[in-house]
């Protein structure tokens, strides 16, 4: 029989099965979030939030929905959470709400979100649910806060806006832009494989 | 598929879209004074960076184009602020310029846009801005794409670079034009 709670399924989400690093899930917003790390942070909690709240919902309503029309349900239950968290943030971060842009409102069509709806809250219990969702949603936090330090510290030598490197750095440009997220994902991913044991297919 | 499992499915799918569009109308019901009241401070705050020794900020309206006169403690003249539209890499950018009564452009400040985040979100840099300060005439370019040109444009973001230039280069021919209609 299954346990009712298991721990494994939050730490599972932090390294083993990282979003980012294993599942490849969500690399759009990695992408696009991840120049400046002031930005990837409030990106990591605002995730958190709405994938943390979708699972728990998709976990309390799984047994009420039928097979045939969960996804377009789950996407409403994710655009209704990614909905709450952007008039929030408007209202009481606005500053966050203005550095994230219009990458909040695309949250929508992450696949973390839709992927752990389906292939996690829909089969395990609310508590599973939440720890999965506080997992996976550190994973990615973790992983767009670790891109982001690279990125800014080599593209513009700075760390949380700070100037570590000088004024006489000349910044890794290719670091700043699309490009270099690319890059430092594929050598991080390669890091991982050769510590965490390689990808079977 | 059963009549019955679509008639399920219809339920369900309906009562959970009528659930959360409830929940939507009351978290936009308590977020939504805060968000204008934001809009109107964030405004407001702009204006005074502009022209700090302003003391009325009247809005006015011809022609298409809002603009904001700007009288000092003494009701002397100080310029106007004009409300201007570009369309950058990722959608509307709206910027706010401060002309003094000399038609001079002596400030910009961007109230909104949604441009990328690390890149051409550096729009709103004082650095940037301080390059469209007493600018004269023919000089508003990017440095890459006019000679004349005196405005360097931000690494990585050049489309949100020239948006920003070239609509502040269209407000300096017009001014011109305008003078005598805005008084």
């Amino acid at each position: 029989m299954k346990k009712t709670v298991d721990f494994k399924n939050f730490t599972l989400g932090l390294w083993k099965d990282n979003p980012i690093f294993y599942l490849m899930l969500g690399l759009c917003p990695l992408l696009a979030v991840s120049a400046a790390l002031k930005d990837a942070l409030g990106m990591g909690v605002a995730f958190i939030f709405v994938l943390v709240g979708s699972n728990i919902t998709v976990s309390i309503i799984r047994k009420i929905v039928p097979e045939h029309i969960r996804i377009p349900v789950f996407i409403v239950v994710i655009a209704t959470f990614v909905t709450i968290m952007d008039y929030s943030l408007a209202a009481f971060s606005p500053q966050l709400h203005k550095n994230l842009g219009v990458y909040l409102p695309l949250m929508v069509v992450n696949c973390i979100l839709l992927g752990r709806a389906e292939a996690f809250a829909s089969k395990n219990n609310v508590i599973n649910s939440t720890l999965d969702g506080l997992g996976m949603g550190l994973g990615f936090t973790i992983a767009i806060l670790i891109i982001a330090s690279i990125r800014e510290f080599l593209g513009q030598g700075t760390l949380f806006g700070i100037n570590i490197l000088g004024e006489n750095y000349l910044p890794l440009l290719i670091m700043i832009m699309p490009p270099g997220a690319f890059l430092v994902i594929g050598f991080l991913m390669a890091i991982k494989n050769s510590v965490g044991g390689r990808k079977k297919c | 598929m059963k009549k019955k499992d679509i008639i399920v499915g219809i339920i369900v799918l309906l009562s959970i879209t009528v659930l959360s569009g409830f929940l939507l109308a009351q978290v936009f019901n308590i977020a939504e004074p805060k968000i204008s009241e934001q809009k109107k401070i964030d405004e407001e705050t702009l204006n005074r960076e502009i022209f700090q020794d302003g003391v009325t900020f009247e809005q006015k309206k011809i022609k298409d184009i809002k603009f904001t006169v700007v009288h000092n403690k003494d009701g002397d003249l100080l310029g106007r602020i004009f409300d201007l539209k570009a369309t950058g890499y990722g959608g509307q950018i709206l910027i706010k310029a401060g002309v003094d009564k000399d038609l001079k452009i002596t400030g910009i400040r961007i109230l909104e846009h949604t441009e990328t985040p690390g890149l051409g979100s550096k729009i709103t840099d004082a650095g940037f801005l301080e390059q469209f300060k007493d600018k004269e005439d023919g000089t508003i370019y990017l440095k890459k794409d006019n000679p004349q040109g005196e405005i360097d444009s931000i690494t990585g973001a050049t489309v949100s670079s020239s948006a920003v230039t070239e609509e502040i280069r269209k407000l300096q021919e017009n001014l011109k034009t305008l003078n005598g209609e805005t008084q």
